[in-house]
């Protein structure tokens, strides 16, 4: 009996909704033909992919990409260097944003704010291409700006490209550098729907100005936040290829090469498109892991879940 | 951003509390950390500004270089893109580009984000999932060129925005800023007889300009910056877009067997590529303050008052 | 309000979805009489240039000649991204039908079927075969004893050289180096005793940047008159009797040892490592160092040169002889003859346009084609000198002239002409006066001298086998890690570390190169 009530519930919940399943139809058509038909090409991953014979005629080998990844001579520090990347740049590059964002939000000097606000967001157009160009003015040992000064001061100068203890350094700070401002639009935009009500309340109440960022202006924000973390979380292994691709050199290989540069290297330019189709796999298991594993945190702590 | 200024004022002066010391060491940081920042960003704009301006027979190092004096600035390096055969075709390309990837990518998100933030839906969970799915399996490059193929989208230039029509990113941030959306609004207007796609257009929406334009914003840059979906799918060369010809320019001389010839006449190589980034990036930058005017504050209160 | 977001979004429907249909507008191939449409994706001479304006003569002239309808796609300027879009247009079965490709990747499309034998297509282009391809060429693109892609000649052969700063050696009372002590003393020299006078410790002795091929692996091309003075220059040694990989040589060890003297003592530009291309380039007209290898016209060419003479009218640059190692050895490096692979993809001589495509090619090689497409219309884009060589001057709009940006575009296809005869070095490599010190330069001449230098033959030493991407990246990691001081340089590291070279793949790659150039006879005596 209390079955068929909560079928009947289910059936009349979903008639209810008719308008709402109207309005998804084609983003839903949209996902199946773009996200859903490559991922069932994306069985190339488990196959020898000849062109002539196509995704479905091409032969069957099982995990042998997957165990070549696995077994390849790099894999435990290309797996190191990826995840040291970016939880790097999760743990640095967002915390600044957030920050720069509350900043901007906060300052009772309109000129300052307005100018951060309208130039922190363009160093992200810069391509990496320039900005090796700027890294290379200001760190290159011979005549870099800063080992110029280090030298000045009686230094020794340094080989920050090329060093495998400065190289790490080099890529979080560069990239929290040219994406901070980029990553803060979105907190700012989230910034602008808290009631001001609540501020005025809190003054009345006696809460001083930090206090007011802790309890009202970060809780405010925090389901942005909680989202952009697990979505970041779900993409862990990308670590940036642009980035590395424009950086790294032959010295710093050990600290610098990553999951995607490998896979170009080794997969895109050898024709080998059913590893790195493989490669993409894996790192999306280890993602779906990660961001079904932090969700569940996140609900059990009574946030906002992705699902 | 009038609107700001003085509801700002009347924080301190309406309601009779004087700042504390906690109050002032707080806005000293802040405006401490907002001055670093200028600082440290204008470092890599300034020398790309004046990388750009830089005359052929300049002499000196970088650092002399950042303080080259605009009087000895040369626009030879401008003058040489926007003289290049290519440029206002490539610029044109990436236009339709633009308006035709911004529409249909809102036009395709919206409805998803607003569908998945209706926490009453019957089958919700499996509808985020199917979501989240191709998000994080991200299968590359051939499994997506061989679809683009086969559907006949190679060699238009739809195919450098359809495929990425919908970001999953960009939706389920969405898809917070409208759950954020007060309920009873959504239900009054429900009760009132209201069907869903006019609960969106007229409560959603109206009170979701500022992520709306910013979620715009991203989609806008990345098709605009698009230059790998472009360098696969587009052959022809009437179609190729700025993000080609910048990195033609950037990449020029790696390839170049040719070195005899400058495709730019008298403008330096460096220079040219310094004012092509920014050639490229100028409508996106200038579309920005735009969008800021939506960044007011409180604007979801406003609106529920009036 | 409300009104105002209807009318936006109506707007935003109406063009996206009217902005679908606009573009999707295919061209298929024409009816069976009109003209065969062939799809070529070249490399551009100049990509960054622009491609051929769509009212270009050029078409016209094919059509009505050839009855052919010519579709270009310029491929992108940098080599990686080539490949890219060339082997995912193969992956698809979607190539076109002449495509310009690096034998690496050919060496992957064959197999897949993708690509047609040409062995037939030389009889059939007589004038084109005559200048464009010889024995050498039609072996470097053969796989299983077909040829899979037309080798047309490429970059000019020995056309690089090592240069000195002959003013500094001269303000430091020095002579050109001869052996590989001499060279130290003057890098030494040449970074500590201020050679230009300026009193700043601001130059160095050798400059260089990594420039990595199959043929030329880590530390590269530009360092190779270093590696030839051990006698160890180039990824192989490719003579008989002691074919193979030269680091598995003893002498490579005293190589990277006087490689690491150079980085420790500082006597090289420490830069090297993080320059590009461009960096390089950019450096040596500084003044930076005053030893390098360099190519003829990015050294010698008028608007390479005119930085380096305003910022040094006194600056000379001369070409030396490469130094001797101790056991007497030297070489500017190894040469191969540099090709451009053109290829005719399998669906294309399934639509039967094999003929049509030899057709194309044959009249590109005629007198026509030679000259529309390698200078664009006489009296419009070059005029020609006394001697039939095409020159720039007297032209009624000199923005037109096949040197100037304008005019760059209509040749961008020149690559597919050109053999590096006669009449095109010297109309590429005109004689001039510096704009400064009024010197008379030619990068002809440079060239000139710069082939009679001791260069090794490894012509063919580009063909063999290629290691996979870690082998590859173990030994470049492994060599500059050794010059960096991260692995320290004894003989005891560095046979530990060969060992281990050998056992991941490195021997294998070895005995393999051996037996492919054995094979297709390619050592020498």
């Amino acid at each position: 009996m209390a079955e068929r009530t909560a079928k009947q519930q289910l059936l009349r919940d979903i008639k209810r909704h008719k308008s709402v399943y109207a309005l998804l139809a084609i983003p839903l058509i949209y996902y199946i033909i773009f996200k859903y038909v490559p991922i069932f090409n994306g069985q190339i991953a488990f196959k020898k992919y000849m062109a002539l014979d196509g995704v479905l005629g091409s032969q069957w080998i099982g995990f042998e990409h997957f165990k070549t990844f696995i077994n390849s001579y790099y894999f435990v520090e290309l797996l190191r260097n990826t995840l040291m990347y970016s939880f790097g740049k999760l743990v640095f590059s967002l915390p600044l944003a957030i920050i720069l964002a509350i900043a901007i939000y906060e300052s009772n000097r309109p000129i300052l704010r307005k100018t951060v606000q309208t130039l922190a967001y363009l160093p992200h157009f810069l391509s990496w291409v320039i900005m090796y160009g700027i890294l290379l003015a200001l760190l290159a040992p011979g005549d870099g700006i800063v080992n110029d000064t280090i030298k000045l001061l009686g230094g020794k100068p340094i080989d920050f490209l090329t060093n495998t203890d400065a190289f790490p350094w080099i890529v979080i700070l560069s990239d929290a550098w040219k994406e901070m401002g980029w990553s803060a639009i979105i907190f700012i935009a989230a910034l602008m729907g808290i009631d001001p009500s609540l501020f005025e309340a809190a003054l009345v109440e006696g809460a001083n100005s930090w206090q007011r960022v802790r309890y009202i202006t970060l809780p405010s924000i925090r389901p942005v936040i909680v989202i952009v973390v697990l979505l970041r979380l779900g993409t862990i292994l990308d670590a940036g290829f642009n980035q590395i691709f424009m950086l790294y050199s032959t010295p710093v290989y050990s600290v610098a090469d990553i999951i995607d540069t490998w896979v170009y290297r080794q997969g895109l330019l050898e024709f080998q498109f059913g590893l790195a189709t493989a490669v993409g796999l894996f790192k999306g298991v280890i993602g779906m892991f990660l961001i079904l594993g932090s969700n569940r945190l996140v609900k059990r702590f009574g946030g906002n879940s992705l699902f | 951003m009038k609107k700001i200024g003085t509801r700002r004022k009347g924080r301190f002066t309406s309601v009779a509390i004087r700042p504390t010391a906690a109050d002032h060491s707080f806005n000293f940081l802040v405006d401490l950390f907002l001055g670093l920042l200028l600082l440290i960003i204008a470092i890599p704009l300034w020398s790309t500004i004046t990388l750009s301006f830089r005359p052929n027979d300049y002499i000196g190092n970088n650092l002399e270089g950042m303080f080259l004096m605009p009087w000895k600035w040369s626009t030879s390096a401008y003058e040489a893109l926007l003289g290049n055969a290519g440029f206002l075709l490539a610029f044109g390309n990436s236009v339709k580009i633009l308006i035709g990837g911004v529409a249909s990518a809102l036009l395709l998100t919206i409805p998803l984000a607003y569908v998945l933030s209706i926490p009453t839906l019957p089958g919700r969970r499996y509808l985020n999932m199917l979501v989240i799915v191709p998000y994080v399996f991200n299968v590359g490059m051939i499994p997506t060129y061989l679809l683009v193929t086969n559907i006949g989208l190679i060699d238009k230039l739809p195919a450098v925005y359809i495929p990425v029509a919908i970001s999953t990113y960009n939706c389920l941030i969405m898809r917070s800023f409208f759950e954020g959306i007060p309920n009873e609004l959504k239900e009054s207007a429900r009760i009132d007889g209201a069907s869903e796609i006019q609960v969106l257009l007229r409560i959603i929406l109206p009170l979701s300009k500022a992520i709306i334009m910013t979620i715009g914003l991203f989609y806008g840059v990345s098709f605009w910056n698009n230059f790998f979906h472009a360098m696969l799918y587009l052959n022809s060369n009437a179609l190729q877009p700025l993000p080609i010809l910048l990195r033609n320019i950037l990449m020029a001389s790696g390839m170049n067997e040719y070195v005899e010839v400058s495709a730019f006449g008298d403008a330096p190589i460096a220079a040219i590529k310094a004012a092509s980034v920014f050639m490229s990036a100028i409508p996106m930058v200038a579309a920005y303050p735009f969008i800021q005017k939506y960044f007011t504050k409180g604007t979801l209160l406003g609106s529920v008052k009036g | 309000m409300k009104k105002q977001y209807f009318v936006c979004i109506a707007l935003i429907a109406l063009l996206s979805f009217g902005s679908l249909p606009l573009f999707s507008q295919g061209t298929k191939d024409a009816a069976v009489d009109g003209p065969m449409t062939i799809d070529l994706w070249y490399g551009a001479a100049v990509t960054e240039a622009g491609p051929p304006p769509a009212d270009w003569v050029g078409f016209d002239i094919i059509k009505e000649k050839l009855n052919i309808d010519l579709k270009l796609t310029t491929l992108p300027s940098n080599e990686s991204d080539q490949d890219v879009k060339i082997q995912a247009a193969a992956a698809a079965n979607n190539l076109p039908d002449l495509f310009m490709v690096r034998r690496d990747v050919l060496t992957r499309l064959v197999p897949q079927g993708l690509v047609a034998p040409v062995d037939d297509l030389y009889e059939k282009m007589p004038t084109r075969t005559a200048t464009h391809y010889n024995e050498v060429s039609r072996n470097h693109a053969k796989f299983g004893g077909k040829s899979y892609g037309l080798a047309d000649p490429g970059s000019i052969v020995k056309n690089e050289g090592l240069l000195i700063r002959k003013d500094w050696l001269d303000n430091l009372g020095l002579s050109v180096p001869t052996t590989t002590d001499e060279l130290l003393a003057v890098m030494r020299a040449f970074t500590f005793d201020d050679p230009d006078g300026n009193g700043k410790h601001d130059t160095y002795g050798y400059g260089a940047f990594q420039e990595v091929n199959n043929y030329e692996a880590w530390p590269g091309r530009r360092l190779q008159p270093i590696l030839g003075a051990f006698g160890v220059e180039g990824t192989w040694d490719m003579t008989s009797d002691s074919a193979g990989l030269n680091i598995l040589k003893p002498e490579f060890y005293d190589a990277m040892a006087y490689l690491k003297k150079m980085a420790d003592e500082g006597i090289i530009d420490p830069n090297w490592l993080a320059y590009k291309k461009d960096d390089f380039r950019a450096a040596w007209k500084q003044g930076r160092f005053g030893i390098m290898r360099e190519q003829n016209a990015a050294f010698a060419a008028q608007s390479n040169y005119a930085p380096f003479d305003k910022n040094f009218p006194d600056g000379e640059w001369v070409i030396m002889d490469p130094v001797e190692g101790p056991k007497g050895h030297a070489s500017i490096g190894p040469y191969t003859a540099g090709f451009r692979i053109y290829a005719i993809s399998a669906k294309a001589v399934e639509e039967g346009k094999k003929d049509k495509i030899a057709e194309l090619l044959e009249w590109m090689a005629s007198d026509e084609g030679y000259f529309l497409l390698g200078w664009g219309v006489e009296g419009v884009n070059y005029t020609k000198d006394a001697n039939g060589v095409p020159v720039a001057n007297g032209l009624p709009n000199p923005d037109l002239a096949f040197s100037g940006p304008v005019g760059q575009t209509v040749t961008q296809l020149r690559n597919m002409v050109f053999y590096n005869g006669d009449i095109e070095l010297y109309a590429r490599y005109p004689k001039y006066t510096t704009a400064t010190s009024k010197k008379e330069m030619s990068a002809l001449e440079v060239l000139r001298k710069m082939q009679t230098k001791e260069w090794t033959p490894a012509v063919g030493s580009d063909m063999l086998p290629i290691p996979n991407a870690d082998l590859k990246r173990f030994y470049e990691q492994g060599l500059s890690e050794f010059i960096t001081g991260k692995r320290t340089l004894t003989r005891t590291n560095w046979n530990t570390w060969l060992a281990e070279f050998k056992k991941l793949g490195g021997q294998d790659w070895n005995d393999k190169g051996v037996a492919f150039a054995k094979e297709n006879n390619l050592l020498n005596e």
